[in-house]
């Protein structure tokens, strides 16, 4: 159907003013927003990013995602094959997705890596993943993910910003921002912390809103100090100041706003430096981590060199989490997994960096009593196959079609493995888990439907699902529907 | 809802070959226009498209479908219960993967099936490459575009300009008309944004504001038009389509691109002379077989040609990395060339159609690689030219011969030094040997002069105990420091001394052919370049190529192969359906904010139609009969009642329109990030006008996150080395003379949603940020800005705060302060000066310290960063 609908300027274009921007929270009806069946086309509607309740009662409020960008070897790490053990660089005879055609080759390789059971659950994990055993009685490991695509981008547009594999869509984290706003005025509802070294794989485009209001995008918190760019006023404008000059500003934007009736852009602009403001003290205080304890900062090893980066950003997203941020993403840098060679060598570099740290986040929040509240994603967009990459320079090459992620709190089991690869790792075969299923649940789980959490542009009602059939999965869920 | 049909009514371009809703329920749905769509998009390329079709089925066709495959009939017509196409797509067995139908589409699916599964006209007999349907034949894009009578109107004496008529008559359809015209200030302001991406100086605004004579504003317009400023706004536009960067991108390193200024500074001067567009367009496709070679001593006006083609040249490209898969590299760089061709000239995206026959759009396959061939005998991942190898030098031949000298010399004088090294060298070789003892002299001497591997143990036993036996004019500094070092400076002294004399490089970047090199373009299986199946020939995308129409494979007349001059022509030729309605659109979308056709590099079926197509087709025939000059274009448009309304909502407008799609008002546009850049600096006084040439560096600021306009270096690991000294005045230079680092963007652009340039940037956003507000209070470029502002205000304006705050307004917001911004404005002025005294007492000028700060509140409000 063409028909003629909201864009995002219209979403943003608003009622009667002459109300300053301060007080546009209170005109606003939230649950037009995101409401199940689209709004006759013209109603205007407006987008504010304060919070919002949801649909049903929510078992998580917010997400830490720490992206694990590239393509973990599910295999390596937390997927045991004794198969893989018994039939290593023989020739496999099943039907391979092989990303690389040029390199590929059909004998099978298992890792160096030894497995052991850890917790009461007897989760089987590598020896590349001590700490995780540590926690394993509270994570819920899925074993059977699987988006059917194997490329970087469109794995990562599958799982990272939902939809079909295509790109230039909203994140999920900006649709669950759009869904729930924010709970923190004063901090950005959705906050990536990104990698030191390199922007993943796609770069900005993983925390885009693109069609969605812009206070549904991600901003970037850089790795080191100053982490937020103009957090702070220079010296001779801080404090009083800078309070009578917004002040000022606040009072010629109302007069300007009231010859501009009508005008989102404009409104939105009078909040977006009421909450600026409140950035700069809030932003700054969250984002330094200086207050912990030694023994907090030693659990997430802070005080070892190759965990510091890492657990820092985790840290930290602990730290926003409390502050009521909705979702924070925490990235590894460019093709951090990517091991189409040398994986032997790189791959327990690569977990000694993430493995102390993701660990220490569970036990942390759990310890906090925000575990409950909080859902802890860890995964990336890809697996690995299970045949050699490159004889010459042992590697795994991508694999869409089974692969694994964990989840802990926010409403999942607990010390559960959910699903299945094949004999070898290839592909999920036993309760799998589409990215759209794993959307649905994760929707769920924050007391949303997400069929329901619609926008609509000019040539088509959206969400994230972009058409897909999303199931909740019930094996996942402490409470299943 | 009732409205809403209505409106549909209205926008909607009339369905092809028009049938009505009530004959659709009957019949069901069309296989045509809606079911072929589903199967082509979700089915055809296993059961289909592929030589081997799975299970023997093609869903190509409706007959097909009936005949069905391996497992029987795909459909029972009548009966979409027993018809297996429906069960499988129903219960998500089909498609495999991800992908799964949406439950319309399904519902279609049944509906046609129930219906009969026919078909409104004779399916053909074969399905060759290329046969498409008459609806997507007819897609409005692809017809020819004809000049349309003038709509006839209520209100007549409303129409100042031809396209008037248009939005007027649309206008007055829905019961509405044209917004009252906008005061003098406000439109001033306007057009000085939309032309120079500046703000107007009070003298151009109280200038117009006192011309009271007719033609004011069209004098106005062509005094604007007149600047050179004009050109650099205009430009900009061009290059967000084209991409262009200073750098490679792709890699870490993102090497940088020293000589794609001279394309900047090419697109510039042709918008200023207002080059008509025809010539540009065929330029930058095909300027380098415009001039003979060898590409020597070249006239200006032959250089501009081969730099125009640095269009063809602004694609991220990997191929400069060392270790890159320089085949799948190379490939990717014809893939973004033809990208950014097909978006900005076509409004096409073709790229699905590099692995399989486009999803949406009439591209085949081999349409892409048609496409590909045009380009090939210039980008041959066969016979790949690194991009340093691409340039050209525009040394003419006096300079070359002075080169040729001075490379002489400088080849004498490393000789020279050389030589004397050597005898250095050979001088304490021989006094320390003499002082070996006698009987192992021979053997000393005999291991110096074997090659380190064939040295045997006891020769290299005595290199290890007798260092000097390996000294050479690398190491001699090690033995005789004051002679090498002698020696070096003398020589040293000379080398610089006449390299100094030596011109630095002056290359242009262009897109060329091998004379001779006429590579076979194949088409891909899949997009994978390791699969090449049968050659293609150049040519149109097959849906839009005229009945007879070919592109010689080789012109004989050319020393080139006259594919991309042949096609430039063709394009340009008037009858093209898509070039001029794609640029057009584009410049409208400069003025009003939105393209008529709002996404402007898709006018293909997943694109939105045009609001007002009669009116777009009037503006693309006015476009080439004007001979596709684009400042007549700007003259026809800026003078309209439209460009000059106010953009003040009104309530009714507001109901019907919330998008203003009709144009019954203007739209309020917030300043893009080079233009808010740009304006800052301007206000503060610091602007420098100064044109063209290399691009100005950026570099990280000494905390390591700031990218700003510097020349700071950096060590690998990204510590500041050297603080280079000030570049003084290139600082203040216009944002589109600040070098597009595609891996290091300026930091004051990031937060106002600069074109990122992968490759390309079809249509730019417009968020609202906190970012952006942090930036407006705290950046240092802002604060300095605002302090200059300041600075400026005191010395300009008489005495006393009053004219400092009207001067400080009038700058800012182009127009005076009305009474209650005047008080309440002088009241902050006061009452800041007074808190400033009383916070720091060392301040000696309070008063300019509030003024600076009643400067950071104006530029920081909607009145500056927004143009209404």
């Amino acid at each position: 159907m063409d028909s003629f609908t909201s864009t995002r300027r219209h979403f943003l274009s608003q009622q009667a003013f002459g109300l300053g921007g301060l007080a546009l929270a209170s005109l606003i009806r939230q649950d037009e927003l995101r409401a199940a069946p689209v709004k006759p086309l013209l109603q205007r509607r407006v987008f504010d990013p304060q919070q919002r309740p949801p649909v049903h009662r929510p078992q998580a409020t917010a997400m830490i995602s720490l992206f694990m960008q590239g393509g973990p070897s599910h295999m390596d790490l937390c997927d045991p094959k004794p198969e893989l053990v018994k039939h290593h660089l023989k020739s496999y005879t099943g039907d391979i997705h092989y990303d690389n055609v040029g390199q590929a080759s059909t004998k099978l390789f298992s890792g160096p890596w030894k497995f052991k059971s850890h917790g009461e659950c007897g989760m089987e994990l590598s020896e590349l993943l001590p700490n995780l055993g540590g926690v394993a009685d509270d994570i819920c490991l899925v074993r059977s993910m699987h988006t059917g695509i194997s490329g970087h981008e469109t794995g990562i547009s599958a799982m990272n910003t939902g939809g079909d594999g295509r790109r230039g869509r909203p994140a999920m984290g900006s649709w669950l921002v759009y869904g729930l706003g924010s709970e923190n005025e004063n901090l950005p509802a959705y906050l990536v912390l990104r990698d030191p070294a390199s922007l993943p794989v796609l770069g900005a485009e993983n925390w885009q809103n693109t069609w969605l209001p812009s206070a549904c995008g991600g901003t970037v918190v850089h790795a080191h100090e100053p982490r937020m760019a103009n957090l702070q006023p220079p010296g001779s404008l801080r404090g009083a100041t800078q309070k009578r000059i917004l002040s000022f500003l606040d009072q010629i934007n109302r007069k300007h706003l009231e010859r501009h009736p009508g005008e989102a852009d404009l409104a939105a602009r009078l909040k977006s430096y009421s909450l600026a403001a409140g950035m700069q003290v809030e932003a700054r205080e969250a984002l330094d981590i200086s207050g912990e304890t030694a023994e907090t900062q030693a659990l997430y090893g802070i005080n070892d060199a190759a965990t510091k980066d890492f657990g820092t950003r985790c840290l930290i997203a602990r730290r926003l989490i409390e502050r009521g941020v909705r979702f924070v993403q925490v990235m590894t840098g460019d093709q951090h997994w990517d091991h189409h060679g040398g994986i032997v060598g790189a791959l327990p570099k690569v977990c000694r960096r993430i493995d102390k740290p993701s660990a220490a986040l569970v036990a942390d929040l759990k310890r906090l009593g925000l575990l409950d509240s909080t859902l802890v994603h860890w995964g990336g967009e890809i697996g690995r196959l299970p045949v050699i990459q490159n004889e010459a320079n042992i590697g795994r090459d991508h694999n869409g079609r089974g692969f694994s992620i964990w989840l802990a709190g926010g409403g999942v089991k607990q010390g559960h493995v959910h699903g299945e690869t094949d004999e070898v790792g290839h592909k999920a075969v036993t309760d799998v888990v589409n990215h759209y299923d794993y959307h649905a649940t994760l929707f769920h789980l924050f007391g949303l439907d997400l069929k329901d959490v619609n926008y609509a542009r000019p040539n088509a009602v959206t969400n994230l699902m972009a058409g897909q059939p999303g199931k909740i999965v019930n094996g996942l869920l402490k409470n299943p529907v | 809802m009732k409205h809403l049909a209505l409106y549909l009514c209205v926008f909607s371009a009339p369905l092809l070959l028009g049938q009505s809703s009530a004959a659709a329920e009957k019949s069901g749905p069309r296989f045509e226009t809606e079911v072929r769509l589903i199967l082509k998009a979700h089915c055809w390329q296993c059961h289909g498209e592929a030589d081997e079709k799975k299970g023997g089925l093609d869903t190509r066709l409706a007959r097909f479908l009936i005949k069905g495959g391996e497992s029987g009939p795909a459909i029972v017509p009548g009966k979409h219960t027993d018809s297996r196409l429906f069960k499988r797509v129903a219960s998500g067995e089909m498609p495999p993967g991800a992908k799964r139908l949406s439950a319309r589409d399904v519902e279609v699916l049944a509906r046609w099936i129930d219906a009969g599964a026919r078909t409104v006209r004779p399916e053909p007999a074969s399905l060759a490459d290329g046969s498409f349907t008459v609806e997507e034949r007819q897609h409005w894009s692809f017809r020819p575009i004809r000049r349309p009578p003038s709509p006839a109107v209520q209100h007549g004496q409303l129409l100042q300009s031809p396209i008037d008529a248009f939005l007027l008559a649309k206008l007055e359809s829905r019961g509405q008309g044209f917004g009252p015209e906008a005061d003098r200030p406000t439109l001033v302001r306007r057009l000085a944004f939309d032309l120079h991406g500046l703000p107007p100086g009070p003298g151009v605004v109280e200038r117009f504001v006192s011309d009271r004579a007719p033609g004011a504003w069209s004098r106005l317009v062509d005094r604007l038009l007149a600047s050179p400023a004009y050109g650099e706004r205009w430009a900009r536009h061009w290059l967000d389509v084209v991409g262009y960067a200073d750098s490679d991108g792709v890699t870490q390193r993102d090497r940088p691109r020293n000589w794609s200024f001279k394309y900047r500074d090419y697109t510039i001067r042709a918008l200023n002379a207002d080059k008509p567009w025809n010539e540009f367009v065929v330029e930058q496709l095909a300027g380098d077989e415009l001039v003979t070679p060898p590409h020597q001593d070249l006239s200006a006006e032959q250089a501009a040609r081969l730099i125009a083609t640095g269009f063809l040249r602004m694609a991220p490209d990997g191929t400069s990395g060392s270790g890159a898969n320089q085949e799948l590299a190379s490939n990717q760089v014809v893939a973004e060339v033809i990208k950014v061709v097909s978006t900005s000239l076509l409004g096409l995206t073709v790229g699905c159609a590099q692995c399989h026959q486009h999803r949406y759009d009439p591209i085949t396959h081999a349409d892409y690689y048609r496409l590909r061939a045009l380009f090939e005998p210039a980008y041959d991942p066969k016979h790949w030219r690194s991009p340093s190898g691409r340039l050209v030098s525009q040394w003419d031949k006096n300079v070359r011969e002075t080169v040729a000298v001075i490379d002489k010399k400088l080849a004498e004088i490393t000789s020279g030094k050389n030589a004397e090294l050597e005898a250095a060298v050979k001088k304490a070789f021989e006094t320390r040997l003499a002082k070996l003892p006698a009987e192992i002299r021979a053997e000393a001497k005999a291991a110096r002069e074997t090659a380190a591997a064939k040295r045997n143990a006891k020769q290299k036993q005595l290199i290890e105990d007798y260092p000097f036996l390996s000294i050479s004019r690398g190491t001699i500094q090690q033995f005789e420091r004051s002679i090498a070092a002698a020696i070096r400076k003398k020589w040293d002294d000379q080398s610089a001394a006449v390299g100094k004399q030596r011109p630095a490089a002056d290359n242009l970047m262009c897109l060329s052919e091998v004379p001779g090199q006429v590579p076979p373009t194949r088409l891909f299986s899949r997009g994978d370049f390791k699969q090449p199946r049968e050659e293609i020939k150049p040519g149109e995308l097959s849906v839009l190529s005229p009945v007879g129409f070919s592109i010689p494979a080789n012109d004989s007349k050319l020393p080139t192969t006259g594919r991309r001059l042949a096609y430039a022509r063709y394009l340009t030729n008037g009858r093209h359906p898509l070039l001029a309605r794609v640029l057009v659109n584009r410049f409208w979308m400069h003025h009003f904010g939105r393209g008529l056709v709002s996404t402007p590099g898709n006018f293909g079926a997943m694109g939105t139609r045009p609001t007002h197509p009669k009116l777009l087709d009037w503006l693309a025939s006015e476009f080439m009969q004007s001979g596709w000059s684009l400042k007549h274009l700007h003259r026809v448009i800026l003078t309209s009642t439209a460009y000059r309304q106010s953009a003040t909502r009104r309530e009714k407008l507001d109901q019907i329109d919330p998008d203003n799609q009709l144009l019954g008002r203007m739209s309020v546009r917030r300043l893009e990030a080079e233009t808010l850049r740009d304006s800052l600096i301007h206000l503060g006084g610091r602007f420098s006008d100064r044109m063209f040439g290399p691009p100005v560096p950026v570099s990280l600021d000494s905390v390591g996150h700031r990218i700003i306009v510097s020349n700071n270096r950096y060590d690998p690991t990204g510590r500041l080395l050297t603080k280079i000294a000030s570049i003084g005045s290139e600082e203040f230079r216009r944002t589109i003379y600040i070098q597009v680092r595609r891996s290091m963007p300026l930091g004051v652009l990031t937060p106002f949603d600069p074109p990122t340039m992968k490759p390309n940037c079809e249509v730019r956003t417009a968020s609202t940020t906190a970012p952006q507000s942090l930036m407006m209070m705290n950046d240092p470029f802002v604060v300095r800005h605002v302090g200059e502002l300041a600075r400026r205000v005191r010395t300009e304006a008489s005495d006393g705060p009053a004219a400092e705050f009207d001067l400080a307004w009038w700058l800012v917001f182009g127009r005076g302060p009305s009474d209650f911004e005047q008080r309440t404005g002088l009241k902050f002025l006061q009452d800041e000066t007074a808190a400033v005294r009383a916070a720091s007492p060392k301040d000696t000028d309070p008063a300019l310290t509030a003024l600076s700060h009643l400067c950071h509140a104006l530029v920081s409000s909607n009145g500056f960063l927004y143009v209404d």
